[in-house]
């Protein structure tokens, strides 16, 4: 089936390559949710490849306004006006002659105008003049039918709510529905996009991310965990080492590629340090690493590296090394996770270290959807034959093991656990290897310290009942 | 006793009824009755005679055309109803896809071996 390539940077993914042409589509959704602006930004785009568009306004947005306001933005081109995109204005004739000759003045412009895509904005308007709801679903039949036979592919754009889908005729009839809807979401106004239907095609369902910028519409399609997924393969031969002796020991030489691994511990057990000399390590042989911090700024970083003889900046300036700090409190998680993995299989990252998801968990309102991200994250990042490492904040200093609220463990290959034990009146840092999928690993626990050189595993602790 | 050009259009005509009950199996006779519009109208800026193709929904007559034909017999018959049927596939075949098209094609030239109705393929 041939597709409309609709241009905007997301939504030729969640459509499986764009929408069927001649499609029927609905672009509903409230005032000021950026239905306008969507469908401009598709229009544009089709007619830079050469498409024709005739925008048949009703008594919606006046188009001078909508010209002024279209300037704003990067994909407007006032080249096109008048050839490849013909405004006209619909709501004249329907006051004039009434709804039942909108058709006949449809059809003489796509005579006269020969468009491949034409939209009518806003249809809800053209709704509301009709005041029998059998009349207006025959003339939504007929408008249908007539458009398709003229090979054009349509966009009817209206107020509509969620509900009125179930309820209206035109949405029976619509090949596809784009719904477009702002949510709050905890610190920020977000915008969301739903496909609620697309005939010929497949596509990708649920709430999609996507923002209006100066570039126009940006779609991040929602992280979805696939089951599917989770059968994958680890491999056995390369093994991603920290370069800390001993550590490497416990694990059975180091970590497996492609394996997501948690290390859990509580505040100063040096989480971060164990992350940082993993990419550490595989920048030196060459592998590049990609550091997301939730909880300490750059700068910081370097600085505590650099306390421990670690020279964070030469891997920075040779590309291997990539660090990025969000903060938590403006992280929009939709956005978030999407630029990862974008990075990820853009930069060709081998190592990657999120410290922490906890930071990240704190930052969702709603648990569910950080549980459907995380695995989606995990899922993909294996996907890409990443090693990656997740640090998780252990709150409770002196307790044994907890990973996390949302059972990110289970799909975890690796768990490493850093604790504090209290020993004749010292506090001890201690070190143990919960999992290491495939890796006949140490089961001991193992004291560490770090020092000015570094990290160091020290000796087995003697104390059975330590976990306790 | 009919003239050559007369039996011409009279064959023409059976194709294009056999065309319009053939193709509203598949989309109506609405529908039918809307693309021969559409096809009509772009081979009426070439050809005004085909103005005169009278349609409705309940099918299609050629009448009109014939008696033009009488009045005026260099009218290019021919060309104007072969471009009329291969316009009208090329467009159905987008509408409906190949394979369905090449369905109705196949129908048609069991009854009509001489005109070409093949739809191209995408």
């Amino acid at each position: 089936m041939n597709k409309l390539r609709t241009g905007i940077e997301g939504l030729d993914n969640i459509t499986d390559g764009g929408i069927p042409m001649y499609s029927l589509n609905i672009i509903s959704g409230a005032p000021g949710s950026g239905k306008t602006i969507f469908i401009q930004n598709i229009i544009f785009n089709s007619a830079k490849r050469g498409l024709k568009t005739l925008y048949l306004t009703t008594i919606s947005e006046s188009q001078f306004k909508m010209v002024r306001h279209l300037q704003e933005f990067d994909f407007f081109s006032d080249d096109f006006l008048g050839n490849n995109f013909v405004y006209c204005d619909l709501g004249a004739t329907l006051r004039r002659d009434g709804a039942q000759n909108a058709l006949n003045y449809l059809n003489s412009m796509i005579r006269q105008h020969k468009p491949d895509l034409l939209v009518i904005d806003s249809f809800k308007a053209i709704r509301d003049i009709f005041s029998d709801e059998k009349i207006f679903r025959a003339f939504v039949f007929e408008l249908a039918t007539a458009l398709s036979i003229w090979e054009v592919t349509v966009f009817l754009v209206g107020e509509y709510e969620e509900k009125d889908v179930t309820l209206l005729s035109e949405f029976a009839i619509a090949d596809g529905i784009f719904h477009l809807y702002g949510q709050e979401e905890r610190r920020f106004q977000k915008r969301f996009l739903r496909i609620l239907k697309m005939r010929g095609t497949n596509f990708e369902q649920g709430e999609h991310l996507f923002q209006i910028t100066s570039e126009g519409i940006k779609i991040f399609p929602r992280m979805k965990p696939e089951g599917k997924e989770l059968a994958y393969k680890v491999a056995t031969s390369d093994k991603k080492e920290f370069g800390i002796t001993g550590l490497d020991e416990m694990l059975d030489g180091g970590l497996k590629e492609g394996t997501v691994t948690l290390i859990s511990g509580g505040t100063g057990s040096g989480k971060t340090l164990f992350g940082l000399k993993f990419l550490l390590e595989g920048a030196k042989k060459g592998e590049k690493g990609l550091f997301i911090s939730f909880e300490e700024p750059v700068d910081q970083l370097i600085e505590n590296a650099d306390e421990l003889g670690w020279d964070l900046n030469k891997y920075i300036t040779n590309g291997l090394l990539d660090i990025r700090f969000y903060s938590p409190i403006e992280l929009d998680i939709d956005k978030h996770g999407f630029d990862i993995l974008n990075v990820i299989k853009d930069e060709r990252i081998d190592r990657i270290v999120i410290d922490s998801i906890s930071s990240f968990e704190t930052s969702v309102a709603n648990l569910e959807k950080y549980k459907d991200y995380l695995w989606a994250l995990t899922q993909n990042i294996k996907r890409q034959r990443t090693t990656a490492l997740f640090t998780v904040l252990n709150e409770s200093l002196f307790s044994p093991v907890v990973i996390t609220k949302a059972q990110i463990s289970l799909i975890s290959d690796n768990i490493i656990v850093l604790r504090y034990v209290e020993d004749t009146s010292k506090v001890k840092k201690v070190l143990g290897v919960l999992k290491a999928r495939g890796a006949n690993h140490d089961k001991d626990l193992r004291e560490y310290e770090i020092t000015s050189n570094g990290i160091n595993i020290l000796g087995k602790l003697d104390k059975a009942d330590i976990l306790k | 006793m009919s003239t050559p050009a007369e039996e011409k259009i009279s064959r023409y005509e059976s194709l294009l009824q056999e065309m319009w009950t053939t193709s509203a199996q598949y989309l109506g006779a609405f529908s039918v009755k809307l693309l021969v519009e559409r096809v009509a109208w772009e081979i009426s800026q070439d050809y005004k005679e085909m103005e005169l193709l009278y349609f409705d929904e309940n099918g299609i007559s050629c009448a009109e055309i014939a008696n033009a034909v009488k009045i005026n017999p260099d009218i290019p018959i021919d060309d104007m109803f072969m471009k009329f049927i291969s316009k009208y596939v090329e467009i159905l075949a987008r509408l409906l896809g190949y394979e369905q098209t090449n369905k109705i094609a196949s129908k048609l030239k069991e009854e009509f071996p001489d005109f070409p109705i093949d739809p191209k393929e995408e």
